[in-house]
């Protein structure tokens, strides 16, 4: 009987009959509100945190652990609007180099301690200290004192005062316009002075994270599980729902689909291979949970390497590219890029043109430019299934106008290695999301000249570029600096640096019982106002 | 010869014709090129239909043409690694064996030195650090792979070299190179036939097994070995575009060591 089963098995797929997509998990109708309290979340990731430390983790899933556990002066709302936290109100001083904050009085560590203004200060402090080796230091450069502070000049940083225990002011040695934006990354995050000096001078205990926020880390076992339960004393009464989220570790997109069918998990993502069949399902449709990231994915073209130091090769490149077959690729996983800025990026463009689709164009500019007989030239690609099907469609675009594109497809280190270094990589594929969202985290991060070194990665600079960023840098103008940024943006599209390609959005698909979970354009998602009906 | 062996060498015979038949005509049984994309109004790949009759893959490629030029690929890789494995083999063996002594020893410490190496190992190894191409793979296999062909060739010769054939031609004054070309290499031809077919199976499953790690031949080079790891989470979505090429990498590797074993009798050597 069992070998029967298996043969009629094996007919059918050699037939070539797909198998039939699983229903999906059965759960309660929707509705069901008002929220209620009580239940376990239960997600499943492909690796363990890296840290649960904030001044340490800079990677998605510690930062997803980290905003269980702590919370920042201020925060997002579910776009990329700055609200409030662990501040109540702020104010910037008229030469906008001071910030003054007033902390709310009812916020308590999970020991049951009292935060207050010293403990803001502690945390910064702290995340500044050479020997911690955060990778968050950068972003808070700006604070006055924070030099000899690093250097050991001086045992505080005197540009972080605390007047009062409910009030904090940071002192700028410039303007800085995005200075909230770092300051709702994780790695501002307040953290218990005392907790932390128990356990001595380094990363703190990790099985122990004293925090102030929404949950408590109740159980880790590396490599397998972690519990995180609700923090009884949370400042926000009545807030979270969930009495516990349960982490998996070790699933893979694919396992963690299988669980997600089983209803084992109440919140996963879809594996490519079976995207296109799960949105077109009827059944499906309103389990979907998706939002437009602040992301963009692009070719970059080494301005330093031949053949791309052309400008001309460049646009034929961006001419011959077919973005919207790619965009049909990635299951419509996104919107075209004709732009460097994504669409919820302050600052972006609708009726950017950019270079069109236009092949016989790329090629007669090719010929014109004395590249008539054909370029063979080597494209690196990350190695997974999404990536080199993309890159085979960039393959065939710009074998239609001569050019022959040898694919090197590696590791993502390795990429990453690999286009940090001048004259390594001549074309690659990669993508970028925002940390915070202000054209600046795209345009001069990634095209200032001065960047080549971290992550301007096609070795871009044009003085009229660097000039227009850096008299945004430090305007506070609102208006003014996005004027600026704009023109940036359309001279680097005119130089094609890049070929941006699309801007990807996140899709995953939630059980029937989960309510109220959210992506959010730049952070994890937040859990508080999650909850399960029964 | 057996009836047996005679229908096992018929049967590998045919497949491995049928195989080189596809390679070579190719662009006559299909209207595609193996690497046109074609996505209009794209959901996913297609399931096997009158203009496809094999589907198409994640890129609208069709499956069909993919697998037959894929074919080119393989009996290139098979060919050319078998064929260095050859020269280099049977000159070691022969030149070994012949010579015997000091030279027969170094030689034979060499081989032992390949043999010892971990082939998986040292075939990820070189495929990683040579640049993709299509050559790369069958140098590879062709590098590591000579060591059985010269194991093989030198046992034959010593043998051979004591025969009195050879032992009147060295009397007679015949050079080295003569002996070896004329009076030792007829010899031992036989047995490297048989050899190279069973080599040629493995030459092409050690291509799909380096494709499928990803070290194969590079994209968009159509490539059997590449498809099933390319595919194969959409087993269970699209199964025909795992299927098909792992049935082809089964029907190669199948037919050239059916082939390999039938001329093994036919030709009354042993089997190593």
């Amino acid at each position: 009987m069992k070998g029967l089963r298996a043969l009629a098995m094996a007919l059918v797929l050699a037939t070539g009959c797909a198998v039939p997509l699983d229903a999906p998990p059965e759960g309660p109708a929707e509705g069901g509100g008002p929220p209620k309290a009580g239940g376990t979340f239960r997600v499943a990731f492909p690796e363990d945190p890296h840290h649960l430390d904030p001044a340490l983790g800079y990677d998605t899933v510690s930062w997803w652990a980290e905003q269980l556990l702590f919370n920042t002066l201020v925060t997002y709302d579910e776009g990329t609007r700055i609200v409030p936290d662990l501040a109540t109100s702020w104010e910037t001083s008229t030469d906008g180099r001071q910030v003054t904050f007033r902390l709310r009085p009812d916020v308590v560590f999970s020991t049951g301690r009292a935060m207050t203004g010293a403990d803001v200060k502690y945390s910064l402090e702290r995340l500044l200290k050479p020997a911690l080796h955060s990778p968050g230091v950068e972003f808070f450069t700006d604070i006055e004192g924070v030099d000899d502070y690093v250097q050991g000049r001086a045992t505080e940083v005197r540009g972080i005062r605390v007047p009062a225990p409910d009030q904090v002011v940071f002192a700028l040695t410039q303007v800085d316009p995005l200075f909230l934006h770092k300051l709702t990354m994780p790695f501002a995050a307040v953290v218990d002075r005392e907790a932390i000096e128990r356990g001595g001078d380094g990363e703190f205990d990790r099985r122990r994270p004293i925090g102030t926020g929404a949950f408590l880390l109740a159980e880790w076992t590396y490599g397998q599980t972690l519990r995180f339960e609700r923090n009884p004393s949370y400042f926000r009464t009545g807030t979270p729902y969930l009495d516990a989220i349960q982490v998996t570790i070790g699933a893979n997109e694919q396992l963690g689909w299988l669980q997600y069918l089983r209803g084992e998990l109440d919140v996963a993502g879809i594996p490519s291979a079976e995207f296109a069949r799960v949105v077109a399902d009827p059944r499906y449709q309103s389990l979907l949970v998706s939002r437009t990231t602040l992301r963009t994915s692009y070719l970059g073209l080494n301005c330093g390497m031949a053949p791309f130091d052309r400008v001309a090769v460049r646009q034929a490149v961006n001419m011959a590219v077919d973005k919207q077959r790619i965009v049909e690729l990635a299951d419509g996983r996104g919107v075209v890029a004709r732009g460097i800025l994504p669409p919820d990026m302050p600052g972006y463009d609708a009726g950017l043109e950019g270079l069109r689709h236009d092949p016989a164009a790329a090629r007669a500019l090719l010929a014109d430019a004395g590249f008539g007989s054909g370029i063979a030239t080597t494209f690196w690609v990350s190695r997974d299934d999404l990536a080199l099907r993309i890159a085979q469609s960039v393959q065939e675009d710009l074998r239609a106008i001569g050019m022959d594109l040898r694919l090197k497809p590696v590791d993502f280190p390795a990429l990453i290695e690999g286009v940090r270094r001048p004259g390594i990589v001549p074309m690659f594929m990669f993508g970028w999301e925002a940390d915070f969202p202000d054209p600046s985290n795209f345009l001069d991060v990634l095209f200032n000249s001065r960047n080549q070194e971290t992550n301007n990665n096609t070795f871009y600079g044009n003085p009229d570029v660097d000039r227009l960023l850096g008299q945004a840098q430090t305007l506070l103008d609102p208006a003014a600096r996005l004027r600026l940024f704009h023109e940036a943006e359309v001279r680097i599209v005119r130089d094609a640096p890049w070929v941006p390609l699309m801007h990807p959005s996140s899709v995953n698909v939630r059980n029937p019982r989960v309510r109220n979970y959210v992506l959010h354009p730049l952070r994890p998602t937040r859990f508080e106002r999650v909850w399960v009906a029964s | 010869m057996t009836r047996r062996s005679r229908w096992l060498s018929a049967c590998g015979g045919l497949l491995v014709g049928l195989l080189v038949a596809v390679a070579a005509l190719a662009p006559w049984l299909t209207p595609y090129d193996p690497a046109a994309i074609v996505v209009e109004h794209y959901h996913g790949p297609e399931r096997p239909s009158a203009g496809h009759p094999l589907g198409t893959d994640t890129l609208g490629r069709d499956v069909w043409a993919r697998v037959a030029y894929g074919s080119r690929t393989s009996l290139f890789v098979g060919v050319l690694a078998m064929g260095l494995s050859l020269v280099i083999g049977v000159s070691v063996g022969l030149v070994s064996g012949y010579f015997g002594g000091a030279v027969d020893a170094t030689l034979m410490w060499v081989v032992d030195l390949v043999l010892t190496m971990p082939t998986l190992l040292l075939l990820i190894v070189l495929s990683a650090v040579l640049p993709p191409s299509l050559f790369t793979v069958p140098l590879v296999i062709g590098l590591v792979g000579w060591t059985t062909f010269a194991r093989t060739v030198r046992g034959e010769v010593l043998s051979l070299r004591e025969r009195d054939y050879v032992v009147a031609a060295r009397a007679l004054g015949a050079s080295h190179g003569r002996i070896i070309r004329r009076h030792l290499l007829p010899g031992v031809l036989p047995g490297v036939v048989v050899l190279a077919a069973l080599g040629m199976s493995g030459a092409i499953a050690i291509d799909a097994g380096l494709s499928y790690i990803g070290l194969g031949v590079p994209h968009p080079t159509p490539s059997w070995g590449r498809m099933v790891s390319d595919f194969q989470t959409y087993l269970g979505v699209a199964p025909w575009l795992v299927m098909v090429p792992g049935l082809a990498i089964a029907l190669g590797v199948v037919g050239f060591n059916l082939l390999g074993y039938g001329l093994t009798d036919l030709l009354g050597t042993r089997r190593s």
